[in-house]
């Protein structure tokens, strides 16, 4: 091992070890995803804030403040705080779910994500898309009635696991009636 | 209907081919390294290109070395072939070298590929002094897009522009293509220039190998003062006495070499104290 190396292995090695001491920063959801709710329910009048257990945010038809009795329309909520053991390829993909009151996905919308090989997998459109409908009980099958995207398995298959165990999740506490 | 109630039974089903064809390729890879066998380096490197590359774009890149500083990892249940691809990576790296840069990785066995089919007077030697240099060249590539991820958290960046592994998942932009395209036409003239000069992973893995390497490649006392292995050594690894454990890809072709009774001088000078007589293979 000549010296160069042996400078070149100190030196990374302490690099690695001073990053991962300034890296344990999280990147944290968008904390006031007004835009992609509106996306999810584009009828809303109102949400609520993101409170309750689960975490969730409450989509009216009609402003709460002034119409109190105002049905709710939906919910919607991030994957990451539902499950957030949930890891991609390289890390959580920041999901915000919409679902109706009957338990039928209104829309997904990924926000944020580290996958390296993100820009063919999850951040096209066409993977959001094609959970706007879906029910609970469907089965979120990766090459089955989700779409597979070869060479990026790990990415798509964590991201419509999180979206199936948050929305099923959610329903079983928040949504009574959405049945099975 | 719950997730907590998923079996292990739905979990193993969709990743049970994948791990045996990932096994039989593991098995494959070792057994062409411990048999010495140029035929079975080629079929492993073929293997490589087609099934991990086009297939699966199963490869080691820098994005996973980005994983030492956050330890972000995927989920072991649903993700059991990764890991195993990444125990072989370590675990082989750990005991004998880059053997991974040299017959398991698809963009390294494309180019190697390339070596049988370019006539060799295509080639250009790049001279030993420019070599020792360009060598290093790699070190600051990791050190550079670590640098640049730790500072942006961007993953996708340095995937892009500082390797071309993304090739095998055929997804690019013209820009990824036409810096694919230079490397390859240069890679014609300079054999596996990316793997020798370049390439991020193959820095990673050579500083594991210079500390660690286990079972390092053995040399008789001879190889002190000949030059044979030197200048066979196609990846500039052999500097006099000395393998240099980064840059050495376990190749074998310094091992075939070194076995050669008809061509290494430690032989040929035992045959000759000896009055031409052939030793038997059992005192190897």
């Amino acid at each position: 091992m000549s010296q160069l190396q042996r400078v070149a292995a100190i030196v990374l090695s302490l690099f690695c070890a001073a990053v991962a001491a300034v890296a344990a920063d999280r990147i944290f959801t968008t904390p006031n995803p007004a835009a992609e709710l509106k996306r999810l329910f584009p009828n809303a009048a109102a949400f609520s804030a993101l409170t309750g257990e689960p975490l969730h945010f409450t989509a009216y038809a009609a402003d709460p403040k002034t119409n109190p009795s105002a049905p709710p329309q939906g919910v919607a909520f991030w994957t990451t705080d539902l499950v957030p053991q949930e890891h991609g390829y390289h890390g959580p993909i920041h999901i915000l779910v919409g679902m109706d009151m009957s338990g039928v996905l209104t829309g997904v919308v990924v926000t944020y994500n580290s996958e390296p090989y993100g820009y063919f997998s999850v951040e096209p459109p066409k993977f959001a898309m094609q959970f706007k409908g879906k029910k609970i009980s469907d089965p979120f099958r990766v090459g089955g009635d989700v779409d597979a995207v070869s060479r990026a398995s790990i990415s798509i298959s964590s991201a419509t696991r999180a979206i199936r165990d948050s929305a099923r999740m959610v329903a079983k506490q928040l949504l009574p009636e959405a049945g099975k | 209907m719950d997730p907590a109630v998923e079996g292990w039974r739905e979990i193993l089903r969709p990743q049970a081919l994948d791990l045996a064809l990932f096994a039989a390729f593991a098995a494959l890879a070792l057994v062409s390294f411990f048999r010495k066998s140029v035929a079975l380096k080629y079929v492993t490197f073929v293997a490589a290109v087609g099934y991990l590359g086009f297939t699966k774009s199963s490869l080691v890149s820098v994005s996973d070395v980005f994983r030492l500083t956050d330890l972000s990892v995927p989920e072991l249940k649903y993700s059991l072939v990764w890991y195993a691809f990444m125990a072989f990576v370590v675990v082989t790296t750990v005991l004998w070298g880059r053997v991974y840069c040299g017959r398991v990785c698809a963009f390294g066995a494309l180019t190697q590929l390339m070596d049988p089919i370019i006539p060799r007077r295509m080639r250009v030697e790049v001279p030993v002094r420019i070599e020792k240099y360009a060598n290093q060249i790699k070190y600051g590539v990791l050190a550079a897009v670590l640098v640049y991820y730790v500072v942006t958290k961007d993953v996708a960046g340095p995937i892009r522009y500082a390797e071309p592994f993304w090739m095998f998942s055929l997804f690019g932009t013209t820009a990824m293509w036409s810096g694919l395209a230079v490397l390859l036409v240069a890679t014609v003239f300079v054999r596996n220039l990316y793997c020798r000069f370049l390439c991020p992973v193959g820095a990673a893995l050579g500083i594991i190998s210079s500390v660690t390497t286990v079972f390092s490649i053995k040399r008789w006392a001879e190889c002190k003062s000949c030059k044979l292995c030197e200048k066979t050594c196609e990846w500039g690894a052999i500097r006099g006495p000395l393998i240099v454990k980064s840059e050495c890809v376990r190749c074998d072709d310094c091992e075939r070499l070194y076995m050669d009774q008809k061509k290494c001088p430690h032989w040929l000078i035992l045959f000759k104290r000896k009055g031409n007589t052939a030793v038997p293979a059992s005192n190897v």
